[in-house]
């Protein structure tokens, strides 16, 4: 195999080590580090209830087909709940699997919720790729890096 | 364009790269005027917040000319001059609307790595890691700046170039800090770092009608700065006892307020800062607060503690007991700076607020490199490089 070909595999195990290094990251509990999502069971996590606060009134946030894109885009595999949240907070916005669910498509639960917020509060989801950068030494630490800041929209505790 | 980047540990270089482009109908593309180095940036080239890749645009503290704009721009024009805050803040969240434009909901494309690190994601910052959200940043000569209707103020037409940059950052985060730490009028204020956020931590205090204020370094030419520029009085921690020095400026209570502006580098003298490089070191505490446990024992009861110098992680040997027996506030913050911008011009445009003594050091953007050696090690009496690309 040429040397930049492997060099790209290389690479790629990295970037896919990286997005799980900071899967792993939320179900860790460090006595004052890093911050767990839960210490549940992937079980009992799969089924919790994800929500964001979105600083909307609840009817504007919507239902079934009028939900935000991302998240009407996951149609009947979950159930949506929208409540008014304390103290003019606007709505909470939750959501979870009906059936049984794996990291990705909690990966992608995570993503339509951020996304339905910045829909509904400021009109577009934030986009930062591409951008400007120098030449980017092939390194494992480098790529592993990517692959976490790749796949960040799909992770943290919520 | 050409840009200054992170190459790796203790590494920058000037590349060419791509130019930015609006990737949001809220952006605008900036051609930079003026970028300066800050000490936060020391934290990342140092490879203290290890989220940096090789290639990577350093600079968040910066001002230029609007020359593109998005479509859903609307009060930001090409041909304006602009300063601009260093946190991407989208102005419509529950936060932004607080006027905690630092920790905005929507501003970090990259929300899972510091929710997993602190449990919620703080807004994201140009220029800073992809922790903080993977924005190139201002070392270059033109930059991408998200929700500029929120983040890029108009600079009035009396206030310089020279003036105006540190508005972006530096004075911001003072201002930050006298404010949110409750400073008011009759208070004495210590101020730990004599580099650009403490000297303006110290005016934004005078000019919030503190009684007395303090700044505490070692470095001979930053304490002359304070002295002349600031106005304010000031402390060499390796010439004196500080908190003897306190005890006597405040009659016996020690100062009202005492804001941090030091960070996870924390220079300490003997045998307690030979521990805290070694633990540092061996990565079982992330940063060295010797700074933040001196404003703590300095400070007065009931008095309050603000943090601003950056902390990652970890740190060791926190006097949590004088904060609870004493009945400290003690209160941190990235910078807000959409919240004070506007008032800074304002003092800046009537002569109150100055600046320009901070740009020891003024080149071109290829001397980057040279630049950010003399900032680290504050040779040749450097308090800020500023680049002029
Ligand atoms: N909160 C924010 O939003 C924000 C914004 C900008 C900068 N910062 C942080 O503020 C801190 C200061 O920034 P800067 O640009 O002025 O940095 P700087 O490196 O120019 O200045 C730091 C100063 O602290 C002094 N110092 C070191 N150890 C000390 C000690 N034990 N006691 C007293 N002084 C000590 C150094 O001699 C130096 O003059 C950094 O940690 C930076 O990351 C925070
Ligand atoms: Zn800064
Ligand atoms: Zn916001």
């Amino acid at each position: 195999m040429a040397a930049p070909t492997l060099l790209d595999r290389a690479a790629g195990l990295a970037g896919a080590a990286g997005a799980e290094l900071l899967r792993r990251l939320q179900h860790v509990r460090l006595p004052g580090a890093g911050q767990a999502s839960t210490t549940d069971d992937p079980g009992t996590a799969a089924r919790r209830w994800r929500a964001v606060t979105v600083l909307r009134p609840p009817a504007e946030v919507g239902t079934g087909a009028d939900l935000p894109a991302p998240l009407a885009a996951l149609g009947e595999r979950v159930e949506v709940r929208v409540t008014p949240a304390p103290g003019d907070r606007g709505s909470e916005l939750a959501a979870r699997f009906r059936e049984p669910a794996g990291e990705e498509d909690l990966g992608r639960l995570r993503a339509a919720l951020r996304e339905a917020k910045q829909l509904l509060e400021v009109g577009e989801v934030l986009r930062v790729d591409p951008q400007p950068h120098g030449r980017r030494a092939g390194t494992p630490q480098g790529a592993a890096l990517e692959g976490a800041a790749a796949s960040a929209g799909k992770e943290g505790v919520l | 364009m050409r840009a200054a980047t992170w190459t790796g540990v203790n590494e920058v270089s000037v590349e060419t790269v791509p130019d930015p482009q609006i990737l949001n109908d809220h952006d605008v593309i900036l051609r930079v005027r003026r970028t300066t180095t800050c000490g936060s940036d020391l934290h990342l080239i140092g490879g203290y917040i290890p989220a940096m890749r090789a290639g990577d645009v350093l600079g968040h503290e910066f001002m230029g000319e609007v020359v593109e704009v998005g479509r859903g721009v609307r009060h930001r024009r090409v041909g304006d001059r602009v300063v601009v805050n260093s946190f991407v803040a989208c102005g419509s969240c529950w936060y932004c609307r607080q006027e905690l434009y630092s920790l905005c909901d929507n501003g970090n494309p990259n929300p899972g790595i510091t929710e997993g690190l602190w449990g919620q994601s703080p807004g994201g910052c140009i220029g800073y890691s992809h922790a903080m959200g993977g924005y190139a940043g201002s070392h270059a000569e033109y930059v991408r700046v998200p929700y500029a209707d929120v983040g890029a103020f108009v600079v009035p037409d009396e206030v310089s170039d020279d003036r105006a940059l540190f508005a972006s950052d530096a004075v911001s985060t003072g201002w930050t800090g006298a404010d949110l730490a409750g400073t008011k009028p009759g208070d004495v204020v210590a101020v730990w770092g004599a580099g650009g956020v403490g000297q303006m931590a110290a005016r934004a205090a005078m000019l919030l009608g503190a009684e007395r204020v303090l700044v505490v370094d070692r470095v001979p030419e930053r304490l002359a700065q304070v002295r002349e520029h600031v106005g304010a009085g000031t402390i060499d921690y390796s010439q004196t006892d500080v908190l003897a020095e306190l005890r006597e400026a405040t009659g016996g209570r020690g100062p009202d307020v005492c804001i941090e502006a030091v960070g996870m580098e924390a220079h300490s003298p003997g045998v307690h800062g030979v521990y805290d490089q070694v633990k540092q070191q061996l990565r079982l505490q992330t940063g060295r607060s010797s700074a933040v446990r001196e404003a703590v024992l300095a400070c007065r009861k009931g008095g309050s503690v603000f943090v601003l110098g950056v902390f990652a992680g970890l740190v060791d040997k926190f006097p949590l007991g004088a904060v609870m027996n004493k009945g400290l506030t003690l209160r941190g913050a990235q910078v807000h700076g959409q919240r004070y911008t506007p008032r800074i011009l304002e003092h800046m445009a009537r002569g109150e607020l100055v600046t320009e003594h901070l740009a020891t050091h003024v080149m071109p953007l290829e001397e980057a490199p040279r630049g950010y050696q003399l900032f680290k090690d504050k040779e040749d009496g450097c308090v800020r490089a500023v680049f002029t690309p």
